[in-house]
């Protein structure tokens, strides 16, 4: 069985041929940070109000951080218990996929973020901003949940398993991204920053794959081992979609303050409930909330194809600079 | 590969057990060189220029003059001379001066033919020749890399620098600009271009009722031109680009050659300046605002300086013209960061360039920017595009029984004057542009190098107050030579087209604007002389870096300390190790050149002030860049500035650099008069392991210096983790051969 302990290497006959057609999707829709062109957005970043500037701030300043933690946890807990080989092709495809968007982040602080001290800052926003703190938590908590399970022997060890697969399919990717790129539909949808805009779009896409492929293997796991989704299942993972909508909900009050135009806390707050709803739908398990999208421009979004991609040269990294001007200093 | 190619090998990898190797080395190479292009049907100087010739290599002149003259000229050849070069300056001859067979690319002359033919490429007649072949082959002067490459040659494009004033503000001007650029850079000279008039990010455009997106995608072509044109030739291209920091595009100006961010605003190929006023610099100071503009809305900016740009600036500000302001501190340190980061942003300043410029009494004329070098100040409009011919005299090969040959010094400078002069009426110019400002202004740049060499010979640590005094002492008589011999020059020819523009027509020589300098009778006799024949050249004395013409004269760089007591150098054809001969004499005579002393200097990465072993007057005395306090650097080349009339390519060293460091650093630089900076060199990070020496205690690390203060490197950076034989990290420098 797809939970069962042990480093399975048989490709033939293949057990999820499924798995192994996402993985093959996946690479058709590589696509590279250089493609990105975040020109136009430097212009629009100088023209916005503080309280946009605050906004785009925090957010980017999450994502700085937000996919390094996906990738950790599929190193950490996901590629180890999910016992396919075709499987884990999926996953190296995913860990591959997140570290672009590590590096995209990456870029676009770089750009957005001219000022080092505040780059500095934004990249160190896990510890000192605690909306983003909070969420980091969060992720944290359900990693370590299984840090000490080198095997999943018993149906306790397997239901823990697929909480953590479910939180970070359901949770972070599922729903703290998923309010991550509304705020940049919501500017996309007023004319602005269409480089993030159009890089998100990818990142959109390659996290609705990582998602339908963890909700597949949840659904394998549960064809497998039907009890496993017991009512005690069924009460954890909705009180964890309410842990991970109430902290998504903080992070809205940090980013949208007494709200902007069409963009505020309360909106944000049905947005999240009514995505919450549709994980849980997927799940197989009744809707929490009942609330109805509250933004038109979710609606409208799509993912483009992406055609073709090219080289260009990497970039490297350089030593900080430390200090401040002076003119006493020796020399 | 031969014997001989065996024992050349042997004896240059030999060189830090015993410098002689060197010498040893090379006199291997010379009977190598001379087999080959004997080979080649090369014996007499005669054989090679007429060979050279048939394979289209050289000009119809030149192979005429010296076929009229074959005899004499034959004659003149000095074989011996040879012996003068080190291994490491005859082998860059050899690999990429001396001319080769199209075909078969086997040598077509030997190191001294090479040199008699430049001299012959600019002489009227055999007297004249010797002369200048005198003087290079005994290494006392050399010209620049395009006069050593081009003289007698087809195309004599014998000019070091193009300094191009910015484009219009149109797309026009703009796209003329990047074909002059590709013109000027397909001859091999290096590029100064400034940016300062075109339209910043969000300015309107008329035409097209658009926002323009500022000069970043501008540069960005630029870039890839720049690096284009090159593509397969002798050497990869270079520019540099300037921008004065009221442009609202300065911030992403200073990112562009960041290794991080969006990699469409970035150019990695382009050097970066800032032209810099006073106004800029007394705002950081006094910690107030600056505001930035858009050139479009004050373009009068650009073409002033001194108090009248001051006055247009604040008239801007008052008038609610500015695009934005930020803190001039904050700017500042962004330069510093940059600078920093990327050894570019080099700091020059627009009003100490343009009022003491002999080339700014109208003002119509102006001074736009720098050159590649940035020791090159010449004026610039959209129609003339100014050009620089270089030389260097090497101070090491004029020092005497009693120290430096000031008599010999000065009839070298002379002579060196004189052929810097017909170089512009022999050069081609790639550009209408060039050829109208060069024969208007006729300005040429005659420096040093081997300054080092001098102190070390005579035992003069580089910050020491007798260094301070030589080093003015020789500047002066440079300028005095210099400017003498441009006075006998417009005697004979007149005194350059545009002379009745320029301060000396005035009465005012460059000297004159510095308090205390240019007294006594010489100067004022020269005054005199100059009032009545005016001047040949407007402009005369310039620093260049001499990288690789000291590299073949075998002295260090121009006016710079040593980098390291031991380092390799690398190039295309391998990796060659320098140590300090100086050094290996002194410890020789104290029977201290052992293998371990060696090793520690190894150990080191050629700082000598970790060896408990060493007198500290020795430690003193071989200090590296890294070890020696900036402040002499800048205080030598401010006291040197009177008697160099253009700028000084001015590298300062920070092994690990901050940004209030190097805040105080540019900022004393400014005050202290200099018109210029160039490279900020620091160190990297990490590096990797040794290999050639065992592994000493953990962490070797020098001992602050002899003067502990004047240390402060070698005591901040811990990890002497090291390269295998003492790289001095540098950028590689060659990727100008311009002024060197």
């Amino acid at each position: 069985m797809l939970l069962d302990p042990g480093m399975n290497l048989t490709l033939r006959p293949m057990r999820y041929p499924d798995f192994y057609e996402r993985y093959r999707a996946a690479i058709r829709n590589t696509w590279t940070v250089e493609e990105v062109d975040l020109h136009s957005d430097l212009a629009d970043l100088t023209a916005m109000t503080d309280q946009e500037r605050h906004l785009i701030n925090r957010l980017v300043a999450f994502f700085a951080t937000g996919d390094s933690i996906v990738a950790n946890n599929l190193v950490l807990n996901l590629y180890k218990h999910v016992n396919a080989p075709e499987a884990r092709l999926y996953l190296s495809r995913q860990l591959f996929e997140e570290a672009v968007h590590v590096q995209f982040y990456l870029t676009l602080l770089d750009t957005y973020l001219p000022d080092h001290d505040e780059r500095a800052k934004a990249f160190a926003a896990v510890e000192h901003i605690p909306s983003i703190r909070d969420k980091a938590e969060f992720c944290f908590r359900w990693i370590d949940s299984l840090g000490d399970l080198d095997e999943l022997r018993t149906r306790e060890d397997r239901k823990a398993f697929l909480l953590n697969l479910i939180c970070f399919a359901a949770c972070i990717e599922g729903l703290f991204f998923y309010g991550a790129f509304a705020y940049v539909y919501w500017l996309r949808s007023r004319g602005l920053l269409d480089g993030l805009a159009t890089g998100t779009n990818w990142v959109f896409r390659d996290e609705s794959m990582h998602m339908e492929f963890a909700f597949s293997v949840v659904d394998v796991a549960r064809a497998e081992e039907p009890s496993l989704f017991d009512d005690e299942m069924a009460t954890r993972v909705t009180r964890m979609m309410e842990e991970a909508v109430a902290a998504e909900l903080a992070f809205a009050h940090d980013l949208c303050g007494d709200g902007l135009p069409g963009m505020s806390a309360q909106d944000m707050r049905l947005y999240l409930e009514y995505v919450a709803d549709q994980r849980l739908r997927r799940l197989g398990l009744p809707i929490r909330y009942g609330s109805a999208n509250p933004f038109p421009f979710m609606e409208l979004q799509d993912v483009q194809e992406l055609a073709n991609f090219f080289e260009r040269r990497v970039s490297a990294y350089q030593v900080a600079v430390e200090g401040n001007v002076a003119f006493d200093e020796t020399f | 590969m031969t014997d001989r190619r065996l024992m050349i090998e042997n004896a240059a990898a030999g060189v830090f057990a015993d410098p002689e190797n060197s010498k040893v080395a090379a006199r291997l190479l010379a009977e190598e060189i001379a087999e080959e292009a004997a080979g080649q049907g090369v014996e007499r100087f005669s054989d090679s220029v007429r060979i050279a010739h048939e394979q289209g290599l050289l000009a119809d002149r030149t192979a005429e003059f010296v076929a009229e003259h074959a005899g004499t000229l034959d004659a003149m050849i000095d074989d011996a001379a040879d012996d003068r070069f080190e291994y490491f300056g005859l082998r860059t001859v050899y690999d990429r001066y001396l001319l080769r067979h199209p075909v078969t690319r086997k040598v077509l002359e030997r190191p001294q033919h090479f040199l008699l033919r430049v001299a012959c490429g600019l002489s009227e007649s055999p007297a004249e020749a010797a002369e200048l072949y005198a003087l290079m082959s005994g290494l006392a002067y050399l010209p620049s890399s395009p006069t050593l490459f081009n003289a007698g040659a087809v195309r004599p494009q014998l000019s070091s620098c193009f300094l191009l004033d910015s484009p219009r503000d149109e797309l026009e001007g703009i796209y003329e600009r990047y074909g002059q650029v590709a013109r000027l850079s397909k001859y091999a000279g290096g590029i100064g271009i400034s940016w300062t008039r075109v339209r910043s990010r969000g300015s309107l455009i008329r035409g097209t009722n658009g926002h323009s997106n500022g000069i970043v995608p501008w540069l960005r072509t630029l870039d890839a031109s720049v690096a284009a044109v090159n593509q397969g030739g002798r050497r990869k291209g270079a520019a540099c680009v300037y921008l004065e920091p009221w442009h609202a595009d300065v911030e992403e100006f200073l990112e562009l050659r960041d290794n991080t961010g969006e990699e469409a605003r970035r150019t990695h190929n382009l050097n970066l300046a800032n032209w810099i006023p006073d106004e800029f610099m007394r705002r950081v100071e006094a910690d107030e605002d600056w505001s930035l503009f858009d050139p479009k809305v004050t373009p009068e900016l650009t073409d002033l300086w001194g108090e009248e740009f001051t006055e247009a600036y604040r008239r801007a500000e008052k008038d609610g013209l500015a695009v934005r302001t930020v803190p001039a501190r904050q700017l500042y340190g962004r330069m510093m960061r940059t600078l920093a980061q990327t050894g570019n942003g080099w700091m020059t300043f627009k009003d100490a360039a343009n009022r003491t410029s002999n080339q700014t009494a109208r003002p119509e004329n102006v001074i736009h920017l720098s050159n590649l070098c940035t020791e090159i100040l010449e004026v610039t409009s959209d129609g003339e595009t100014a050009v620089c011919n270089l030389g260097s005299v090497n101070l090491a090969a004029h020092l005497g029984p009693g120290g430096v040959d000031f008599a010999r010094l000065r009839a070298t400078v002379r002579t060196a004057v004189r052929f810097l002069d017909r170089t512009i009426d022999l050069g081609m110019y790639p550009t209408p542009e060039a050829a109208a400002a060069n024969t208007r202004w006729r300005p040429v740049g005659l420096g040093v190098m081997g300054l080092a060499d001098v102190f070390f010979a005579l035992r003069l640590p580089f910050d020491s107050p007798e260094a301070l005094t030589l080093s003015t002492r020789i500047a002066e008589e440079i300028a005095l030579a210099a400017f003498t011999e441009s006075a006998d020059l417009a005697e004979r020819f007149g005194a350059h087209p545009s002379y009745d523009q320029t301060r000396a027509a005035d009465g005012v020589l460059h000297v004159d604007h510095y308090d205390s300098a240019g007294q006594g009778p010489e100067w004022d006799a020269l005054r005199a002389r100059i009032a009545r024949t005016g001047l040949r050249n407007s402009l005369i004395v310039a620093i260049a870096p001499t990288a690789t013409i000291a590299s073949i004269a075998g002295c260090y760089e121009c006016i710079e300390p040593q980098v390291s007591n031991l380092f390799k150098r690398e190039t295309l054809s391998g990796e060659f190790l320098q140590v300090n001969r100086y050094l290996v004499r002194d410890l020789r005579e104290r029977g201290l050149w052992t293998p371990e002393i060696r090793d520690e200097i190894k150990r080191g990465e050629g700082s000598i002030q970790h060896i408990a072993a060493i007198p500290a007057e020795l430690k003193t005395l071989y200090r590296t860049a890294w070890e020696l306090p900036q402040k002499a650097l800048i205080d030598l080349a401010a006291a040197r500035q009177p008697y160099v009339d253009q700028g000084q390519s001015l590298n300062l060293f920070m092994a690990t650099p901050t940004i209030g460091k190097l805040s105080s650093m540019y900022a004393y630089a400014w005050k202290a008069g200099l018109k210029t900076t160039y490279y900020l060199r620091s160190r990297p990070a990490t590096r990797i392991a040794q290999t050639t020496v065992a592994a000493a205690a953990p962490a070797v690390r020098p001992e602050p210096a002899a003067q502990a203060a004047q240390s402060p490197r070698a005591a901040e950076s811990p990890e002497f983790t090291v390269t295998d034989a003492v790289a001095c990290s540098l950028e590689n420098p060659e990727i100008c051969e311009a002024c060197q």
